[in-house]
Formats: structure tokens, C-alpha cells, sequence
């Protein structure tokens, strides 16, 4: 062939090739390790859920970016959160999410850091995170601001508070707990293991010694259950019960409607949900349609932490910067606000606007009760499940 | 503080009753047949979850799940049985092995069927408190330790008294010379199993209407059970009621004269203490010869 | 084990595989996984053959090792390596608790060793000022750069354990060979006559939960350094004894190599292709493949492989 027509043929390619290029969208492979068997499962499984629905929403609202989900179960457990992370990242993820609980999040995001990436995670239970571009919208610090705040706000002098002594339990009754007596109400704690059957010891132990005026709790669901019908049983003489996370929520109340009439959790969305955004509708129908029940909070922590970060990476890609940590300069700049708040992230990584919100257990209802900006309903206060 | 302590001992008392009657059925086999079942906590889930579908199925009260749960909990009793008779080589290490796999799998198997959600009984009945004084208790508790009581005096009794009972016990202490006797090793083991099977069933909905479930139980259960026969020792089946009383009586004083995160650890301290002052349980025979 | 295997296994674990998939880090993260397991494995078959002893609360050795060497390296910086060494003796140290035990018989011994792992955890747990409860200890030291190779690189982790695993088979094969294993054969086949003849069985028992308590406490110091955080849950997990166990009866409860292969075996076959083609409950094929393995083959795959290869060996002769 001569050389004039090797160069029109080559030029033709090239053009060919470049018109391809922008005609097809970029597509960014993320990649995600999560619980999605063992002990885990029903945290990875919502998780997992709630960004996937942030996957498809980001994709259908996006032309020129699309994500590609990697999901890799790693059983909760930390070599396996290792390999997972070394694996998605051969196969060219540009960040990762995921994680739970805390020793799995650390094995994945010491990988994550050692490739330079974005390690974003919704499962992380400490406080200080020492990963570099290490991000988590769920602040342990924002159930402790919700439980004492609702506690406060009922003008409670004294509190007993009963707590699981894993570590994402007993850091935030701690935390609790200081808020508390920070402002001069007594408390009383009550660690117990999770080997634990019977409840009616402790509770016995909080109606004849500590006289308390509220009861709170954080803990898992099985142990919230069993706290409250050995309260049942013994009637302490208290104003309210005030539970953690795992408690408001539609499944709980479905399940167990007798045990659980004015009890206090953390949540992120009243039932029936009532949103007054946009976002918020679109979320929970999408949810609905798809997996067919209704989003809880982790579905919720997954789908907002799946829009922060696909929304950095199409920033980071627009300015051309994703090889050079152009992802995590763009996390640093977020502000937005989603369905769980306000989100911006601090230099630990961990976002300061982070508060959750209080439900109470009305009927077959779960209205917001606090903060009073968020609030959807009125405290049944006195009330007990009795 | 005297109230507490006799709440304590009570709720102990109480609970002690359940964790025999749950132990009762591997204290049976691990006397016949020195073969530690396993996958026994599994019997007693797949009991649990079959009482929950029975009343979220088809509406029914869940106690009415015994019947249907004794059959399929006796009919993978059975199964356990011939597998594990299929062993022929260092049988007590290896029954061990083969009976945890064989817990491992339904436990999954529990899992893909039920999910991983909690689940207990909503009628109500159960979590009714019973006032007797200055004791409380729920409805289903008291139930719990009733048909504990009953189930070991049954147990006892007919092992003293029946046929089957005696070949059991004559098997169990000298499998040759029970041959001879004209027992058959292999029928009588069967039996042991079987009874396990029922004894696990009536646990297993007994714990779903007093408690809540969940596929990680099994596991705790079968540790529990362990724990209990081995206080026990071997051979004594009023012996599995009373360490299993002592067992929930010294958790209960625990946590509420020291504090309840060491629930577990008196669990511990008391096996090993056992262990180490009486090598044969409580009220164990010394181990056979032979 | 035959010497003439030994060449082939050395090549294979240190030029075949790193040759092969030293830079898929994936891969690599596998097999620093699989070789934990193993090492705890052999020691665990090591007592159960040598000691005679079932015990299902190696977890203990396991969490104590890697609790205290996080803890030295960490509050007196001590090196990594020097901490690696002190976990597995501080494990030792911590089985003279459980000396008491050993005259216990089988199922008994199994359980007052599971109680006494319990016991670890909750101490573990409830110690705060030393081990930070249940927040755990963060930042552990990573493996150290000798002569300017990164030992805390996926690779350079691999070789770390695949060194002290193949260290600690070749010990388990002196002790064997030596007269303390033949005492100790003995003292299976009856322990009243080896007495009779002089033999501290006692002893002999002692030292072989000594040994086996060091080398699980070794191998957990090593995984601490490699994940770089562990808590009471974590590092007292019951899976610690409970993997080893299955690698043990896949792989050969009575040969040396036995564990290793049953591990590596287990591990990868778990991780690639189970989960692959069952996704969630998974493990429900552990359960089988110890059921099957324990009903057909109790002895191992490793000696059904062997015998196979002698079959085929004296076809061909």
C-alpha cells in the first residue's frame, strides 16, 4: 500500500476510534466487599441493596458516565475483605465500598490506601479512621447525638442504660452515656454478653436498685425483643424506653407489634415514609418496586453513600482528574444534601452533620420525633409498651 | 437486694429448666452410644422454625407445630443415625467430625429456607406474666420448665422401667455383653436417637414461643447442650436437670450480683471447675473399659 | 515424608507460585489466608497426634499470640519480628493454665479447652486498659523491610508464612522421628504400660500443648502484623480452630503434609469455587465435604492420593 493511502486509511481509523469514544459513555468499574453470608448477612444484604438502587439511579440520570458494580461477599471477615479488595482492584475498580464489621472494613481499606484509592465505607465502628481518602456518611457520633438528645428533650433526671459489650454497642452507650451525665442526669450502665437469654436479672436489677426514669438500650434485635418482654413482665416503674438502631423500623414493628407500642429507635425515615423531597420519593418507590419491600436505614446508608461517591467520580472524570486522586479531592468537596441529611466530609473522613433521627412506635405507624426540625409526629411521652 | 436474689435464683431456676430439656437429647446419645451429636442444637432449630411456620402460615397456635416437627426432627434423627453408624473407625473423634458437618448443613439449610431474620411467637398468651409473690416469670417459661421436669421424670423412669429403656442403659454400659443378652446394639441405638429426636422437638418449640430465634442459634445451642452433659457426666439423666439448674442459677447470681457482661464467663468458670475437681461430670460413672 | 518430595514442595512454594502469581495480589491474599489456617492446622494435628489430645480451643493460642505481640510491638516497640517470637511463647505460657485439663479424656479435654478460649475472650474483652476491650487495637505494626524486600507486601507476607509453616513441618517431623515420638506412639497404643516402663506420659503431653500452643500463637502474632487490627471477637473467633479442624480431616489426620494440603486445598476450594457456584451459604458445602470426607475417607485425602500414586507407580513397574 503507498503511504497516502496508509495515512488516509490511518486517519480514518482515528477518527472512527475518537468518534466512538465520545458517542459511548465512560464506564468506572467500583467495586464493593460486603457480608454477604455468615453472621453479617442481613447488614450486607441491605446494604448491598440500597447501592445497587443507587447503581441503576445514577446510571439511568447519567450519558456520559456510567458505573459498573463489582459486589464481592467477604463473609465479614477480614482476609477475605483483603483478597476482596485486591481482586476488585485488579479488575480495575477506581474506588471501593463497603465493609462490616469493623475488622473487615480495616483489612479492605489497607489495601484501598496502599492503591491510592477511595475507600468509602457505611460499617466502620470506631472513631478515628487512619486511612487516607477513607470516607463514612454514618458518624457513630450522630446515634449518640440522636438517643441523648431525645432523652434531654424529655427532661429525664436519671437513665439506665443496658448495652451490648461489642464494640459498636458499647461505644455508643458510652458516648451516650457521657452526653448525659455531661448534663447532670444520672446513669446507670448495665453491660451484658451477648450469650445472654434471660433479660429479667438486669431489668430487675434497674426497678428495685437504680429506680430510673427512663430505660435505654442499644443492642441487636434479638436481645431488644427479649429486653422488653422481661420488661414486660416485671413493669419497672420508668416513663419511656429508648432503643438504638434495628428497633424503628416497618420489619420490627410488623413482627413485633406488641413488644414494641412507644418505643423510641434511631431511623432515618418515618412509616409509612413521608418524604418531602424529590430524592426521597424516587428512593422509595424505586426501592419498593425492586426488591419489593420497604428500604430500611442501612438500605438507606448504602443508596446515599452510592450517590456521594458516583457523584465524585463523574466530577473527578469531567475534570479529568481520577488518575491523579482527582476521587477523593471531589468526596472532599461534597455538600449535598441526601435523604439521610446533610453530607460534607470532615479530614477524618467522617461526616459532622450526621445526626440520626428518634421514631417512636405509634399504633402501626413510626413517626419522627426528633430533632423537632425533622420531626414528623408527637412524643407519646409518657408511654410504655404496657 | 433480697428480692433480687430471689428473682435471680428463680429466672435461674427457670432457665436452667430450658437448657436441660434442650441438653436432654444429646446427654441421651452421648450415654448410649458415646457419640457426641453436633448437629443435636440444629434438631432443636429446625423444630423452632417449623412451630414459626406453622403460626405464620397457616395461623395455627405453634404448640399444634409438635406433632409435625417431631416427625421431621425424628426422621433427620434417623439419618444422623445411619450415617453415623456407617463409621466404623475411631468412632468417637470421627462422629464428632461427621455430626458437626452435618450440623454445618442444616444450619445453611435452615438459612436458604427461613433467611436470616429473628423470629418468635406474636400470640400473646406466652409473654403473659405469672406473679407468684414476689417472683415473675412469663407464661411460656413456666411452660418451659414444666415440660422439662416432666420430660427428664419420663426419661428416668423409662429407662429404669421399660424394655427398650433397660436395653438402652445395658448397651450403654457393656456393648458385647448386651449382644449376648439378645439385645440388639443397633435397634436400641436407633431408639436413643429417636428420642433425642423428640426430646429436641418439644425444645425447639417450646424456645420459639418463649424466645427469639435465629439460624446463628443452633450453633449456641449445640454448645450449650455440650456443656450441660458434660457438667452432668455420664449415665445420669436427673444429673443433666440439675447441672443445667446450676448452670442457669450461678449466670443469673452473676449478673446481678457482679455484672452482667460476665454471664458467659461463670458458664466457664463452672464447667472447668467441674471438670477439673470431678473428671466424670457431677454424677458421671467412670468411663467404661473396653 | 519422603526427602525426595521435599525438593519438588520447596521449588513449588518458592519459585513455582511466586514466579506464577507473585504480582496477582488476589491470588496472593488467598494464599496468605490458606497458609494461616495451615500452620494453625498442623499445630492442631500435631497435639491431636502427638498428644493425643482433640482440642477445640486453639482459638486461644491463636488470640493470645497475636494480643500480645500487637501489644509489645506496639507499647515498647519492639520489633515485629521479636514480637512475633514472644507471641508464640507468651501462648505457650497461657497452655500452662490449661495443664490441669490434661487428664481429662477426649471429649472433656476438647470442652475444658473450649471453655478455657472463652475465657481468653472475655478477658480479653474486659481488660480495657490493656487491650482496649472491644474497640480492639488498631494500627498494629506491619511486617518489616529486610535488605530492601517490603516483608509487608502481599508477597512478602506469603514467604513469612510460608517459611514458618514449612519450619514448623519439618519440627513436627523431627519430633517424630525422635524418641519422644516413640515414646509417645507408645504411649497411644497404652498408656499404663509406657508408665509402667518409665515414661513421664504426663510430661510428654505437656511439652506436645507446650509446642502446639507456640506454634498457633506464632502463626496468630503474624496475623495481626498482616491485617493490622484485631479485637477480642476477632482474634478468639471459633473459626480459628474450626477451619484447621476440617483442613486437618480433608487433608489427612495422620501425615505430614497432611494439614498443609488439606488447608491450601480447603481454603481455595471454598474461596473459588464454592462461592462461586453457591454464593450465600456456602458453607454448607464445608459441611458436606466433612461429612463425605469423614464417611469415605477418614484418613485424609493426602493418604488417598498416596495410595493411588503407589497403585499407579507399581502398574507401571
Amino acid at each position: 500500500m503507498r503511504i497516502g493511502e496508509k495515512l488516509a486509511q490511518t486517519a480514518a481509523i482515528l477518527s472512527l476510534a475518537a468518534f466512538a469514544s465520545t458517542a459511548v459513555a465512560d464506564e468506572f468499574v467500583v467495586g464493593s466487599n460486603l457480608p454477604l453470608t455468615g453472621p453479617q448477612a442481613r447488614w450486607g444484604q441491605e446494604v448491598a441493596e440500597g447501592f445497587k438502587l443507587a447503581t441503576e439511579a445514577f446510571n439511568r440520570g447519567s450519558a456520559k458516565h456510567k458505573i459498573k458494580l463489582i459486589v464481592t461477599d467477604d463473609e465479614g471477615n477480614p482476609a477475605k475483605a483483603s483478597a476482596a479488595a485486591e481482586k476488585m482492584i485488579s479488575d480495575g475498580a477506581v474506588a471501593l465500598y463497603g465493609g462490616f464489621p469493623t475488622p473487615a472494613v480495616v483489612g479492605a481499606a489497607n489495601v484501598a490506601t496502599k492503591a491510592g484509592l477511595v475507600y468509602m465505607s457505611s460499617g466502620y465502628g470506631g472513631t478515628k479512621a487512619d486511612f487516607k481518602n477513607f470516607f463514612q456518611i454514618n458518624a457513630i457520633s450522630g446515634y449518640q447525638k440522636a438517643i441523648a438528645g431525645t432523652m434531654l428533650d424529655m427532661g429525664a433526671k436519671s437513665v439506665s442504660l443496658i448495652h451490648n459489650t461489642k464494640e459498636g454497642s458499647a461505644y455508643v452507650a458510652t458516648a451516650v452515656a457521657k452526653a448525659l451525665t455531661d448534663k447532670g442526669v444520672k446513669v446507670t450502665m448495665h453491660p451484658y454478653d451477648s450469650a445472654i437469654a434471660d433479660f429479667k436479672p438486669i431489668i430487675n436489677k434497674i426497678k428495685l436498685q437504680d429506680r430510673p426514669e427512663l430505660i435505654s438500650m442499644v443492642g441487636y434485635e434479638s436481645e431488644y425483643i427479649g429486653m422488653l418482654r422481661a420488661a414486660k413482665v416485671l413493669k419497672p416503674e420508668v416513663k419511656a424506653i429508648v432503643c438504638a438502631y434495628g428497633v424503628a423500623t416497618p420489619k420490627m414493628m410488623a413482627d413485633f407489634p406488641a413488644e414494641l407500642q412507644n418505643v423510641y429507635g434511631t431511623t432515618m425515615l418515618s412509616y409509612p415514609a413521608e418524604f418531602a423531597t424529590k430524592d426521597g420519593k424516587e428512593f422509595a418507590e424505586a426501592f419498593k418496586k425492586t426488591f419489593n419491600k420497604d428500604p430500611d436505614y442501612l438500605a438507606q446508608f448504602g443508596y446515599v453513600s452510592g450517590q456521594v461517591l458516583f457523584e465524585a467520580i463523574a466530577r473527578a472524570a469531567n475534570a479529568g482528574t481520577i488518575a491523579k486522586g482527582g476521587i477523593a479531592a471531589e468526596m472532599r468537596k461534597t455538600d449535598r444534601e441526601t435523604i439521610t441529611g446533610r453530607v460534607t466530609f470532615d479530614e477524618t473522613g467522617f461526616n459532622p452533620h450526621f445526626v440520626l433521627r428518634m421514631g417512636q412506635i405509634q399504633g402501626n405507624k413510626i413517626p419522627l420525633i426528633w430533632p423537632k426540625e425533622a420531626a414528623t409526629g408527637k412524643m407519646n411521652f409518657p408511654g410504655l409498651p404496657w | 437486694m433480697f428480692d433480687l436474689i430471689l428473682q435471680a435464683t428463680y429466672s435461674g431456676l427457670l432457665s436452667g429448666g430450658s437448657y436441660a430439656l434442650i441438653a436432654l437429647g444429646l446427654a441421651l446419645v452421648f450415654g448410649t452410644m458415646r457419640v457426641i451429636n453436633l448437629a443435636h442444637g440444629e434438631f432443636v432449630l429446625l423444630a423452632a422454625y417449623i412451630a414459626y411456620t406453622v403460626e405464620s402460615q397457616m395461623g395455627w397456635n405453634p404448640l399444634l407445630a409438635l406433632p409435625i416437627s417431631v416427625v421431621v426432627v425424628c426422621i433427620t434423627a434417623a439419618i444422623v443415625y445411619l450415617l453415623v453408624t456407617r463409621l466404623d473407625k475411631n468412632r468417637e473423634m470421627n462422629s464428632l467430625i461427621l455430626t458437626f458437618g452435618l450440623g454445618v448443613i442444616l444450619t445453611n439449610l435452615v438459612l436458604f429456607i427461613w433467611k436470616a431474620d429473628i423470629h418468635s411467637t406474636s400470640v400473646g398468651w406466652f409473654q403473659e406474666a405469672v406473679v407468684l409473690g414476689p417472683l415473675y416469670s412469663m407464661r411460656s417459661e413456666l411452660l418451659f420448665f414444666i415440660t422439662s421436669v416432666v420430660m427428664v421424670a419420663i426419661l428416668w423412669v423409662w429407662l429404669d422401667k421399660s424394655w427398650y429403656g433397660r436395653a438402652v442403659r445395658a448397651v450403654s454400659s457393656n456393648r458385647d455383653a448386651a449382644k449376648l443378652m439378645g439385645i440388639n446394639p443397633h435397634v436400641t441405638e436407633l431408639i436413643s436417637f429417636l428420642i433425642a429426636g423428640i426430646l429436641a422437638s418439644f425444645s425447639g418449640v417450646a424456645l420459639y414461643c418463649a424466645s427469639v430465634i435465629q439460624p446463628a442459634l443452633g450453633n449456641a445451642l449445640t454448645i450449650k447442650a455440650f456443656i450441660i452433659t458434660i457438667l452432668a457426666g455420664i449415665g445420669s439423666i436427673p444429673g443433666v436437670l440439675i447441672g443445667a439448674v446450676l448452670l442457669g442459677v450461678s449466670e443469673a447470681l452473676t449478673i446481678t450480683l457482679l455484672s452482667s457482661a460476665l454471664q458467659e464467663l461463670t458458664g466457664m468458670l463452672l464447667l472447668l471447675f467441674v471438670l477439673l475437681a470431678l473428671p466424670n461430670g457431677l454424677f458421671g460413672r467412670a468411663g467404661r473399659r473396653g | 515424608m519422603k526427602i525426595r518430595f521435599l525438593l519438588p514442595v520447596l521449588a513449588v512454594v518458592y519459585l513455582a507460585i511466586p514466579y506464577l502469581w507473585g504480582g496477582n495480589n488476589y491470588v496472593m491474599s488467598l494464599l496468605v489466608a490458606a497458609f494461616i489456617i495451615a500452620g494453625v492446622a498442623l499445630a492442631w494435628a500435631l497435639l491431636a497426634n502427638l498428644g493425643g489430645m482433640v482440642s477445640f480451643g486453639h482459638s486461644a493460642f491463636f488470640g493470645v499470640g497475636a494480643y500480645l505481640s500487637a501489644l509489645l510491638c506496639i507499647n515498647y516497640r519492639l520489633p515485629v519480628l521479636a514480637g512475633i517470637l514472644m507471641g508464640g511463647i507468651g501462648a505457650a505460657v497461657a497452655s500452662i493454665a490449661m495443664l490441669p485439663a490434661l487428664r481429662l479424656r477426649g471429649p472433656y479435654f476438647a470442652l475444658a479447652v473450649l471453655a478455657y478460649a472463652n475465657i481468653f475472650k472475655i478477658l480479653a474483652m474486659e481488660f480495657k486498659g490493656i487491650t482496649e476491650g472491644a474497640a480492639g487495637v488498631t494500627n498494629i505494626p506491619a511486617l518489616p523491610t529486610v535488605m530492601g524486600f517490603d516483608f509487608s507486601s502481599k508477597l512478602g507476607t506469603y514467604l513469612v508464612i510460608v517459611t514458618i509453616v514449612l519450619l514448623f513441618t519439618g519440627s513436627y517431623h523431627l519430633i517424630r522421628v525422635s524418641h519422644y515420638g516413640a515414646a509417645l506412639k507408645a504411649m497411644h497404643d497404652s498408656e499404663d504400660a509406657t508408665r509402667v516402663v518409665g515414661v513421664n506420659s504426663t510430661l510428654l503431653k505437656a511439652m506436645m500443648l507446650f509446642v502446639s500452643a507456640f506454634m498457633t500463637g506464632v502463626v496468630g502474632a503474624v496475623n495481626a502484623h498482616y491485617i493490622n487490627f484485631i479485637d477480642p471477637d476477632y482474634a478468639f473467633d471459633l473459626g480459628w480452630t474450626l477451619l484447621p479442624m476440617v483442613a486437618v480431616v480433608f487433608g489427612g489426620y495422620r501425615t505430614l503434609m497432611g494439614p498443609l494440603v488439606g488447608a491450601v486445598g480447603i481454603f481455595m476450594l471454598d474461596q473459588l469455587v464454592f462461592k462461586a457456584l453457591i454464593g450465600t451459604g456456602h458453607q454448607i458445602m464445608l459441611g458436606a465435604v466433612l461429612a463425605v470426607m469423614v464417611l469415605f475417607s477418614p484418613d485424609g485425602l493426602v493418604p488417598l492420593i498416596g495410595d493411588k500414586w503407589k497403585r499407579i507407580r507399581r502398574a507401571q513397574a
